[in-house]
Formats: structure tokens, sequence, C-alpha cells
């Protein structure tokens, strides 16, 4: 930890050589990623267990909470189509098709007769486009070489364990509320214990490879747990999202519906600031080295 | 196919900001957005100091992240090197400005074109240079395409009063710029990002 985890030289707009913050990726494009993994793991949990119009609401979810923010953050809403024109290099275009491709799949997946043939198919296809649409996002993320936080492998993976943990964290409180009934086949509440301890690793071996990264990549750790973002950074991901969240799951043996519904809102707390902060402590290297006598 | 590409001699830079002016004046950029600029560095404690100035622009590199990261093709790059951007086919998402090692990109922010240099009131040049850009998609350097295609140098080049900036044909071996690059070892900038620029810089 001795290792550059000092002050920081992060300069703004002024014309000096230093590290500067990206500000072109910030709320809104948070809130996609967010509405992303919530609309997703709600649709996974859903046809697995067989609730067609919880299936439904994770499909509107993406669609329109995650198309919404990404419609908002666009400088041009009005060509947004143009944005599925190149996914041979482009992850954003991908990200486009695979929604497209999970929306087409899932309607038809629901239209389906229950005696349908070809029912089983289209809820393993269904669920595997869930999926991608779940971790298509960490790589548009993961695909910015100039900001070695977000330029790292672990990005697309916490994207796919923080989609389970919400759908897991959602179904636990629909169930306990009696919306939903329970699935023997699922124990939600070892899932999402499994799920957030999983998550607190992968966290903490994300931040811990950062170290090993480079100077800009130390640079928005130092703004994470030292800088101006720390205080919400401790506060919203440290302690609600992973603090009382695993103590309140770990501690009580039986949860009632108040406590459960107090889990997924932390839960869901902790897993929007977690990706906003890191988005917003995107750093890039100076253009040229530090300059020596 | 030339390659069209800048060697900045940073012994020569004295600062000025000459070429940030002459940019501006070129393109007629609204304020807060810079094709170039000039950034300080400095380094050591009173009164050992050195102070160095860096310019900056677009690199045009020749495998650049902007062009491979842009969903709809806006972003490209022509046969000789020059990377553009068609603001008609851009849509804003600025996925191009977070994959800029450089960070020399910038957003044309909703209501910038307005605004102008004097608030409220825009001059008349203000009103003509405005008309060819758009709000809410990205911009960034072209190298002053439209002056060399009349066979002129950039205006940030053809302004220098210190001759640090030379533009010319990197596929040329006797081309100024070639010849520079050769002799005094010209290096690019951040060249662990593996984009090859096209700017190059001497030490």
């Amino acid at each position: 930890m001795a290792m550059a985890m000092q002050s920081t030289s992060l300069v703004g707009e002024e014309f000096v050589m230093g590290f500067r913050k990206q500000t072109v990726w910030s709320t809104w494009i948070a809130l996609a990623f967010f509405f992303g993994k919530i609309g997703s793991g709600i649709f996974i949990f859903a046809v697995l267990l067989d609730l067609p119009l919880v299936a439904l609401a994770g499909v509107l979810i993406e669609n329109v909470g995650k198309g919404g923010a990404l419609m908002v953050h666009l400088g041009r809403p009005e060509r947004f189509w143009r944005a599925a024109s190149r996914p041979s290099t482009s992850w954003i275009a991908r990200t486009v098709w695979s929604m497209g491709i999970f929306t087409v799949i899932s309607v038809i997946y629901l239209l389906l007769p229950a005696a349908s043939p070809f029912l089983g198919f289209f809820k393993t296809i269904a669920i595997i486009s869930a999926v991608v649409v779940a971790i298509v996002d960490g790589f548009v993320m993961n695909d910015s070489p100039a900001i070695p936080l977000w330029n790292s492998a672990m990005i697309p993976f916490l994207f796919l364990l923080y989609t389970l943990l919400s759908g897991t964290s959602i179904f636990l409180f629909l169930i306990k509320a009696g919306w939903v009934s329970a699935n023997t086949l699922i124990n939600f509440e070892t899932l999402a214990i499994t799920l957030l301890l999983l998550n607190l690793i992968g966290v903490a071996i994300y931040l811990l490879s950062i170290l090993n990264t480079n100077a800009a990549a130390r640079e928005s750790l130092w703004l994470l747990i030292k800088g101006p973002y720390a205080a919400m950074f401790f506060l919203f991901v440290v302690v609600i999202g992973f603090v009382i969240t695993l103590s309140l799951t770990l501690i009580l043996a039986n949860p009632g519906m108040l406590v459960v519904g107090l889990i997924l809102l932390a839960d869901l707390i902790g897993h929007f600031f977690i990706f906003y902060l890191i988005l917003l402590a995107g750093v890039y290297a100076p253009v040229l080295g530090k300059l020596t006598i | 196919m030339a390659r069209l590409g800048m060697v900045v001699d940073l012994k020569r830079c004295v600062g000025c900001n000459a070429c940030t002016v002459a940019c501006k004046s070129e393109n007629g950029t609204p304020p807060d957005i810079f094709f170039t600029k000039v950034l300080e560095q400095v380094a050591g404690q009173y009164p050992i100091v050195k102070k160095k100035f860096v310019p900056v622009l677009c690199n045009h590199c020749q495998d650049a992240p902007c062009v491979r990261v842009c969903p709809t093709g806006a972003t490209h790059k022509l046969e000789n090197g020059v990377v553009l951007v068609d603001y008609d086919k851009c849509i804003g998402c600025k996925a191009c400005v977070v994959s800029c090692p450089y960070k020399n990109r910038a957003l044309m922010p909703k209501g910038k074109l307005n605004g102008g240099h004097f608030k409220g009131y825009l001059t008349p040049f203000e009103q003509v240079k405005n008309k060819k850009f758009q709000e809410g998609v990205v911009v960034k350097c072209t190298f002053c395409n439209e002056r060399v295609e009349q066979g002129l140098e950039p205006s940030c080049v053809n302004t220098c009063p210190a001759e640090a900036r030379v533009f010319g044909d990197l596929h040329d071996p006797e081309s100024k710029v070639s010849r520079l690059i050769r002799q005094r070892g010209g290096m690019q900038p951040m060249s662990e990002a593996n984009t090859d620029p096209s700017v190059y810089y001497l030490e």
C-alpha cells in the first residue's frame, strides 16, 4: 500500500500536466448499468421460477429503465438507431444488439403457450440472452483503455455477480412479501449470503488489482478510498452495501418482510453507488511522464 | 499513400499558446473547447526549478481506439491517416471521449453554440463559425483538414513563432518530419497504449 497511495496530483481543465478525471460518463450511464443488471437479474430468476409476469417486469425494466437512461445520456437521442451500426468493433453497438435480441427472445418465450414444444428451447436462450445483456455493459466499461480503473477484466465479472445478487435480493423480498410463491429448489436466503460474500471478495480483488495497474489507476483508487468520493464509498458501498446487508442476512435466522425489505434497499443502494463511484473516479494518465530534475 | 503527422519540438516550445489562439481562430470553437492547447509542467523547488511546455492535440492515431469504439462510424479515418468526426452520424454517446488515452476530445454540450464568448451575444465571426458545429456531438482537432486539402499547413503549425510544430508526411523518408524523428529520436506519447499516434515529440 505504500506505493503511490499518497496525495493526488489531479488537475481540472487548466493548462497544466497531470491526472484528469473523466466527466462525460456519470449519472445516466450509472443508472443504465443499474437498471440493466436489475432487469436481467429479475428476468433470470423469474424464468427459472416460471413467473411470466415478473419476467415481463424484468424486460420492461431493461428496456424502459436502461434504454431510457441511455437515451437521456445521448447527446443526439433522435439518432439512437445509428448505435447499432458497428457491432464488429463497438461494444456499445453490441449492447444495442444484445438488448434487441434479448427483448425479441423474451417476448417470444412469454407468448408461447405452456404446451409448446419450443418452450424449453426459448427458456434456455432467453436466460442466456439475459446473462449476455447483463455482462455486455461490463465490456462497454472495460473497453476504455484510457481509464485504467475501468480497463479491468474484473468489471464484467462484477456485473454478472451484481446481476445475480440483485435478482436474488428482489426475489427474497417478493417471497417474504407473499407476492410470489417460494420455490423449494432455490434457497434464496443461502443464495443471497453466498452472492454477498462473493461480491465482497470480487470487489476486494478488483480494488487490490487496481493497486498493481498504473499510476492513473492508483489515482482513481485514491479518489475512491481517501479522496472526495471516500465518504460516499464507505457509507453507501461498504457500510450499507456490504456491512448492513451481510449483518442482517447472517444474524437474523428467519427475517421478516420489513428486514428483508431493508436488506433489499441496502443492497440496491450499494449496488448503484459502487458503479456510480467507479465511473466518477475514472482518471486519465498524463500525456507525458512526470518531469524530473 | 501519405500519412500526415506532426512533430512537436519541446525544446523549441516557449509556451506562448499562439497555437491555441490560432486554432481557436481557425476553427471558431466555443468557449472552453480547445482542439489544441499547451500544458505546463513544473518540477523541483525554488531556486532549482524546471518548467516544460507540452503542446497537445488529437494524435490522429493509426490504431485509434476512438474509431474502434464508435458505434455509428461517425469517427472515421481518412486514407491520409487523419481521424475525423462526421457530426451528422455522431449520437453523442461519448464512448470515444472515454476511450481516447490523451483526452483530446470534447463534447459540444447543449446550448454551447448560443452562448458565445460574450455572454448572450454572438459576434458575426461566431455566427459563421458556429454553423459548422452541432450541439450534442463530440468534436476534436481535424489537423485543419480543409487547409491541408488546399496545400496549406495546419493553423497551429503556421502560427508557431518558434517553429516548434512541424507538419508533413510520415511515410516520406525525406520529409522534414521523418528526418526530425530519425535524427532526434522522436517519441510517440503514451506508446504503451499501442495506438500508434501520428504526433511525435522531440526532447
